[in-house]
């Protein structure tokens, strides 16, 4: 090699400037090592670009020098590690899988957390939709009831087998009323109250037939009850006279008559 | 030293910042020409330089040689990832004005003599060369490109400036 000629090139400026490929580097590099003239001719050229550029130099603010040894005092730990063993990527796959561990141990204990949550919120709606769709059935079956009631009570009143009583309050219960009706074929007999006080608790009223001029047992009710037909008991037939009197609770073989609340004669059609 | 910082030592890279900072700050501005984005890069070359000591081989250079590479290196990797080698590849008068504006506030901010001055006794086509590549952050080949001048001229009118200088810069 004509080390004239290879001087004279420049490429020991455009070494020193690092502007050579890595192919070009690795050469000179070897080139470095072998001739010592290139080697002295390096360092002159070196020299006068490090007095050059020393000469062009700027002072950066101070703020950049704090940074920088900030930044180098926050590392100080890590890299005096990483200075001591030397399978580095070992290292930083092992922080790289601790890392990952955390994140995905955070990420799922949120996300447990979050279910659990969700799930107790739906157990409790789902405990009350239970309880409102019980309550709602209940109330479907006592209207149901109610209605069924009502059909069988219409159907009492509708029938024209049925003949209707009506009891007008004696002097004793001027303002009361009573209605009986009668079906004189089957002997049924209903009660339906309009409007009669309560009693107290140890008296019952009990409604009275006058059959052939003779009280027969009807049956007893409480007062206070408006609204649907009572069953009462059957009768024979012939008779002329409902009325009802205040007995003791469970009633009486005989009327008291003294304390009859409402009476009315039968009404043949 | 080079052990020193081989070591870790912060106070190695103390001595070296307060020594070779402004030097490389100055290679680094003329190549960005923005303040804020110079400093980031500055800040990034040194740390570059305290985490990657152990890669630095006097064998092959000088230590300034190496830290002006990687400061070099990291500043036109910045031009490239950003807007500004637009602006610095265009020509149009704006740019030109504002590279001017540039200019006049480094020189401002230089230390010790005016580099102007050192590079007066120079043939003006090997100036021109010095002046691109040393204060005007260009590479070697954008240089050729540029201006259409062959590569190979490029290296051996820097070499020729280069030999001239030692003699301005006491390089013996």
């Amino acid at each position: 090699m004509n080390i004239r000629e290879y001087i004279s090139s420049g490429i020991l400026e455009a070494y020193a400037l690092g502007e050579l490929s890595e192919k070009e580097r690795s050469e000179v590099e070897n080139n470095l090592a072998r001739y010592p003239e290139l080697r002295e001719e390096l360092a002159l050229i070196e020299e006068a670009q490090e007095k050059l550029l020393m000469q062009a130099a700027i002072k950066p603010r101070d703020l950049v020098r704090e940074k920088i040894f900030a930044a180098v005092d926050q590392q100080k730990p890590e890299a005096k590690v990483i200075a001591l063993s030397p399978p580095n990527n070992t290292i930083s796959l092992w922080k790289f899988t601790a890392a990952a561990s955390i994140t995905i141990a955070l990420i799922t204990s949120y996300l447990a957390y979050t279910y659990h949550d969700k799930w107790k919120a739906t157990q409790s709606d789902l405990t009350n939709l239970i309880a409102q769709s019980q309550r709602v059935a209940q109330e479907y079956n006592q209207v149901n009831q109610r209605l069924n009631k009502i059909e069988e009570d219409l159907r009492v009143i509708d029938n024209p087998a049925f003949t209707r009583i009506i009891m007008n309050g004696t002097p004793n219960a001027p303002g009361a009323t009573a209605y009986v009706y009668w079906n004189e074929n089957t002997r049924e007999v209903y009660l339906s109250v309009q409007n009669m006080k309560t009693l107290a608790q140890e008296n019952q009223y009990q409604l009275w037939a006058i059959v052939d001029g003779k009280p027969v047992d009807a049956g007893v009710f409480d007062g206070g009850i408006a609204g649907g037909l009572l069953k009462m008991k059957d009768i024979g037939t012939g008779a002329a006279t409902f009325a009802v009197t205040i007995e003791p609770r469970g009633g009486k073989p005989s009327p008291t008559l003294e304390t009859m609340q409402v009476a009315g004669n039968v009404v043949k059609g | 030293m080079v052990k020193r910082l081989q070591a870790k030592d912060r106070s190695a890279l103390a001595y070296l910042y307060d020594h070779y900072a402004g030097a490389l700050y100055g290679v680094i501005f003329r190549i960005l020409k923005k303040e804020a984005i110079a400093e980031e890069v500055l800040q990034d070359v040194f740390l570059k330089i305290w985490d990657r000591f152990d890669q630095y081989d006097p064998s092959k250079g000088k230590l300034f040689t190496w830290l002006l590479n990687i400061a070099r290196n990291q500043a036109i990797d910045k031009t490239r990832s950003r807007e500004i080698s637009q602006e610095r590849k265009t020509s149009d008068i704006e740019n030109v004005v504002s590279r001017i504006e540039n200019e006049d506030y480094i020189e401002q901010r230089i230390e010790g003599i005016g580099v102007k001055d050192i590079l007066k006794d120079l043939p003006e086509e090997q100036r021109f060369v010095v002046e691109y590549l040393y204060l005007k952050g260009y590479t070697q080949s954008e240089l050729a490109e540029e201006f259409n001048i062959p590569l190979g001229t490029v290296k051996t009118r820097l070499r020729l400036a280069m030999q001239q200088l030692r003699t301005t810069l006491n390089v013996t």
